[in-house]
């Protein structure tokens, strides 16, 4: 199991677009995938947990992956953080 | 292109437009080609430049006070000028006759002159929707179409994916089958309508048991002649690549006979209920159609907290004054 802190740099926030990235990205792999926030728990393979975070620009999120490829997982998922889902 | 022949329009038609022939009846050989018609006042005043000949012509009250206000030789003139134009043939409403010259000129040139009771605009209308409909351009599309809730839905997918299975679960549930496995659509008035391509009745094929009668079985409530078609939901095997729709933003459309219909890409898996999913393809439409759109709503209401809560960030949490 990782563990791993990231913060929301996109201006406009984890709205529904990025949502959707990271849960297709998380669908990818076999391993468990959790999103922490202001401790609530969600799984990061649903689109409906995903959004219901509401992670706002600057907000700080806590990534658990769990299983065989949980490395590479995790990878893709802080990747998709750092290039702001290709926006601002 | 289609055609109709100004024999077979006369005959099938007749009592429909009340119509009777003027001319001798070897006049009925030309072919309609076109759904349109054209009221020729201006080329019997003299401007021929843009005379639609090829449409079936309308002569009414005023055209025919024209023609009978003009001069022997001038009207022979225009008539034998008009009729050497590949035209159809002429239709006169309020069952008025037209001029001697007319008549005997296009008995010469073999063009039929027919005369309806009705009064101009009433044939008009009713001439263009009959021709509107004979010549709409047609596509028959392997899939079933239902009635659900008023919203006709076309289920496509390849065969054996479980269209009929489906659209038996939907007759079982009170929806309405207007036809299995062959849709014949037909792009008319704007709309996509959806038949059967037969005329045999409301049969389906159900793997393991055959054919089996879907009007004697479940009644005439379960199914129903033509239906426009609103949403197209194509069924297919669960593929761990594919791109499904999450969240209903976007959507995605298909093009049938230039018409944008929406697709919805729906994954078969066992033991998953179809037919409450397609009733739910239903419910969505209908309540987009009024005007409301959960997709949109969520993501606006998702939208507003993350600015709201940035907002509250930059104020206070951040502030390390």
């Amino acid at each position: 199991m990782i563990r791993r802190k990231v913060k929301v740099v996109n201006k406009l926030g984890m709205h529904a677009r990025p949502a959707t990235m990271i849960v297709k990205t998380a669908m990818k792999y076999r391993s468990k995938f959790i999103i922490k926030k202001d401790g609530a728990e969600i799984n990061g393979k649903s689109i409906m947990g995903v959004m219901t975070l509401a992670a706002e620009y600057g907000s700080e999120l806590e990534l658990i992956a769990d299983g065989v490829d949980e490395e590479y997982l995790m990878n893709d998922i802080v990747e998709l953080f750092a290039s702001k889902f290709g926006e601002e | 292109m289609k055609e109709l022949s100004v024999k077979d329009f006369y005959h099938s038609k007749k009592k429909d437009f009340s119509l009777s022939l003027i001319t001798n009846p070897k006049t009925l050989e030309n072919k309609i080609t076109s759904p349109y018609l054209n009221k020729p006042g201006l080329a019997f005043a003299g401007y021929l430049d843009r005379f639609s000949y090829r449409r079936i012509q309308i002569l009414g009250e005023t055209e025919i006070n024209f023609l009978n206000s003009m001069k022997p030789d001038e009207l022979y003139d225009r008539t034998s000028e008009i009729f050497h134009y590949d035209i159809p043939c002429i239709i006169i409403s309020k069952g008025l006759s037209v001029p001697q010259q007319m008549e005997y000129l296009a008995d010469e040139m073999n063009i039929a002159i027919l005369s309806s009771h009705m009064i101009t605009d009433k044939l008009f209308h009713s001439l263009r929707k009959y021709l509107g409909a004979y010549f709409a351009p047609t596509k028959t599309i392997h899939g079933t179409l239902v009635d659900v809730f008023g919203v006709g839905i076309l289920l496509t997918g390849k065969s054996g994916i479980g269209k009929s299975e489906c659209a038996l679960e939907l007759v079982e549930r009170g929806h309405r089958l207007i036809t299995d496995d062959v849709v014949k659509i037909v792009f008319n008035d704007d709309v996509l309508i959806g038949s059967s391509a037969n005329d045999f009745g409301n049969y389906m094929e159900i793997r393991g048991i055959g054919i089996i009668d879907i009007e004697k079985m479940f009644g005439i409530q379960a199914v129903r002649i033509q239906k426009r078609v609103d949403v197209q939901v194509e069924l297919m095997p669960w593929q761990d690549n594919m791109d499904y729709d999450r969240i209903g933003l976007e959507g995605n459309f298909n093009e049938i006979l230039e018409v944008k219909l929406p697709v919805i890409y729906l994954p078969v898996s066992p033991g998953k209920n179809m037919s409450i999913i397609i009733e739910v393809v239903a419910m969505n439409h209908i309540l987009k159609t009024y005007g409301y759109h959960a997709a949109k709503e969520f993501t606006k209401k998702l939208n507003e907290s993350l600015q709201k809560k940035a907002q509250h960030r930059s104020m206070i949490v951040d502030d390390k004054e």
